[in-house]
């Protein structure tokens, strides 16, 4: 690891990060604003041991808003309705993607509640958003394995099993929801042996401070939002 | 029995909004076929109602219904969508709380009508839409192309949002009632439910 530079932000500073993208995909912005939005999840990426799928995403990106500039006005036919989804879903939805995957794979389960617990949020509401930042990935896994399991029986997912959609809903569901029992048992158990439900405050190992990382990365998202809602309502009142 | 939610009932909350919500994003990406869009809310509401069910096999206490709705609500606007999902789902999960209560948690006929009124919710996913019709419209002309939006915008009517809450609630019920069938065919016989 050539240049490692201790890059870490408070998780806090991750969900205002994604409020924030998650606030402004809804509307189209000008390049400038939305360009630094972008470029935020491929640096927190980038500089914490995802350089491919930084790499990735950012080319993917790139290609995407080309696309939808220069070539989806005058394009028409299905062509042009592949394009668009596929411009679509890059331009709006990556960038959120990607932050909500940096999110998700480098917070720690205990750096969060400790981040949250400084910050007085009620247990009610962290320990279930703690348990959904942890058990989202680990579903798709289970789909991926669900689907292997079927294409050995023979029911992958052709054709001819789509003639059939309740079937299919049925053979998906039921091992989720089963394991996902299993697992909210599992869970459970070991957060009494970790002692979550002590009702007396908890310490933590780890020490949760903003950093210099955190101070630069929100004020550049604060500056996009102003300059973004500058633009949503600055421009109608001087019209 | 305590009035307080344990450890054990919080993380069944999460457990169980994480099934719903991939649930919902899976068939969320049949949005891209632009009439599938409109009917989002329907495919939605029969497809959650075998987890809902399930969810609630484990429910017994008031707040965790209302709490799961938040917990979504919260997912939704940090994945994309604006932040009305947050106040619909809560408020939407709020009245589902309070109609199971009313059957003291063992009803299932109020289970049924719960899930129906829970999974309105959905519709804040729908809402930015018809409300900023407008400005919603000129945005997708640029960002979806032109075929996209004709096909989309005859829908975007009030009478059309009337209809779809209908609907959803319906479809809600009929999924629930599908979800107890299931229940009954799968969980019980395996001793989960």
């Amino acid at each position: 690891m050539g240049f490692e530079l201790n890059f870490s932000i408070d998780p806090r500073t991750k969900i205002i990060i994604l409020a924030i993208i998650s606030f402004m995909v809804f509307n189209d912005v000008p390049m400038y604003v939305s360009g630094i939005l972008v470029l935020i999840p491929f640096f927190c990426l980038f500089f914490s041991d995802y350089k491919k799928a930084a790499v990735i995403y950012i080319l993917t990106y790139v290609i995407a808003k080309y696309l939808q500039i220069t070539i989806l006005p005058n394009a028409t036919g299905i062509l042009a309705i592949v394009l668009i989804t596929f411009s679509y879903t890059a331009t709006r939805m990556l960038p959120i993607l990607m932050m909500g995957y940096y999110t998700i794979m480098t917070t720690k389960v205990s750096e969060f509640i400790a981040s949250m617990e400084k910050s007085n949020v009620p247990k009610d509401i962290t320990i279930p958003v703690s348990v959904v930042f942890r058990y989202i990935p680990s579903v798709f896994e289970e789909i991926r394995s669900i689907t292997k399991a079927m294409k050995m029986r023979g029911f992958g997912l052709t054709f001819k099993s789509l003639k059939s959609p309740l079937k299919m809903v049925e053979f998906y569901m039921i091992p989720i929801l089963i394991s996902a029992v299993k697992t909210s048992d599992e869970l459970s158990a070991a957060s009494l042996t970790r002692g979550l439900s002590n009702p007396k405050k908890r310490t933590n190992l780890i020490s949760v401070e903003f950093n210099k990382f955190d101070y630069l990365f929100l004020a550049i998202s604060i500056a996009g939002i102003a300059v973004y809602i500058y633009y949503l309502y600055g421009g109608a009142l001087i019209a | 029995m305590s009035e307080r939610l344990n450890v054990k009932d919080l993380i069944t909350v999460g457990i169980f909004s994480v099934i719903i919500i991939v649930l919902i994003f899976i068939f969320g990406m049949l949005g891209y076929v632009p009439i599938l869009m409109i009917a989002l809310p329907i495919l939605a509401a029969l497809i959650c109602g075998i987890p809902y069910m399930l969810f609630l096999t484990r429910v017994s206490k008031f707040g965790m219904v209302t709490l799961m709705g938040l917990i979504m609500g919260i997912v939704m606007f940090l994945s994309g969508h604006t932040w009305v999902p947050i106040v619909t789902f809560t408020v939407c999960a709020f009245i589902a709380d309070c109609i199971l209560k009313m059957g003291n948690y063992s009803s299932i006929k109020n289970a049924i009508i719960s899930h129906g009124v829970f999974i309105i919710g959905i519709m804040g996913n729908m809402l930015p839409f018809f409300i900023l019709k407008d400005a919603f419209m000129s945005a997708m002309r640029t960002s979806m192309g032109n075929d996209y939006v004709n096909v989309v915008a005859p829908f975007l009517q009030t009478n059309v949002l009337f209809v779809l809450f209908v609907l959803t609630f319906i479809c809600g019920l009929i999924s629930a009632y599908i979800g107890k069938l299931v229940l009954k065919k799968h969980f019980e016989r395996a001793g989960i439910a």
